[in-house]
């Protein structure tokens, strides 16, 4: 089969995340940081309004945990990075829905 | 630059700086809280690591020189856009570590909650105990202030 000369090989985000899958950046709940700390820190880091940091420091506060960002893996490190710096207690995890378990 | 100026009670806060350098020192090459990055590779996890604690070593050296002579001098420390965010990780990070290290005798529970009975921990706990909440306030004051820090010079004293 030929192939169209003209196709340039532009990337196809939906194809990246059919061959690796979407990561959920996940934020535990630990005893020591505060909870204006934590609203502070989703704001700077995802930009969330204070509703949506609330929202989910609340979640962390009495679930133990919350989805913060959903995306591609390397995104996602780089979001656990940087809440580390910020010496959140962030894991990532694949989104199971995407990686069709 | 615009900064926040907080004056605070000698007599109170430098006997607390004691225990901040000590467990400041004590955190030198570690981190505050051990590392859970999951599936990456053992390379990657050193790289990761080396990282945060170089980002970590900084932070605390801003914490540090937040008490300077002019504290000395008059109890007044200054937080500018250049050191309000490295002073509130580094507040974090000496939090986590004392609880890691020197408040592990107090259930997390009761940590998180703030419900300690300060008359029942022994003197040297206490002092940890009395830093921790000191850290914590620092943190409030400038999460407070964090808007006003790109807008005007402001004052308080605690």
């Amino acid at each position: 089969m030929a192939t169209n000369p003209h196709t340039s090989p532009v990337a196809h985000p939906e194809t990246e995340i059919e061959l690796h899958g979407l990561w959920r950046v996940v934020v535990l709940n630990d005893p020591v940081n505060l909870m204006s700390y934590v609203v502070m820190v989703f704001r700077k880091v995802f930009g969330f309004d204070d509703e949506t940091a609330r929202k989910h420091m609340m979640e962390v506060h009495e679930q133990g945990r919350s989805v913060v960002w959903t995306g591609l893996r390397e995104k996602a490190e780089a979001y656990m990075f940087t809440l580390h710096q910020w010496h959140l207690n962030a894991i990532i995890e694949p989104d199971e829905a995407s990686h069709g378990s | 630059m615009k900064r926040i100026e907080v004056r605070l009670s000698l007599e109170v806060v430098a006997p607390l700086l004691d225990v901040v350098k000590e467990v400041s020192d004590a955190l030198q090459g570690k981190l505050a809280a051990p590392l859970d990055i999951g599936e990456v590779d053992a390379d990657m996890r050193e790289f990761w690591r080396d990282e945060l604690v170089a980002a970590q070593n900084g932070d605390i050296a801003k914490l540090l020189a937040l008490f300077d002579k002019e504290f000395f001098s008059n109890g007044v420390i200054v937080f500018d856009a250049d050191n309000a965010e490295p002073v509130m990780r580094a507040c974090s990070a000496v939090r986590l570590r004392m609880r890691e290290e020197n408040l592990k005798g107090i259930e997390d529970e009761t940590l998180e909650t703030g419900n300690v009975e300060i008359d029942q921990l022994t003197e040297q706990v206490r002092r940890y105990f009395m830093c921790y909440l000191f850290l914590a306030t620092l943190q409030e004051l400038i999460i407070q202030h964090l808007d006003t820090l790109g807008d005007e010079e402001d004052g308080e004293g605690i």
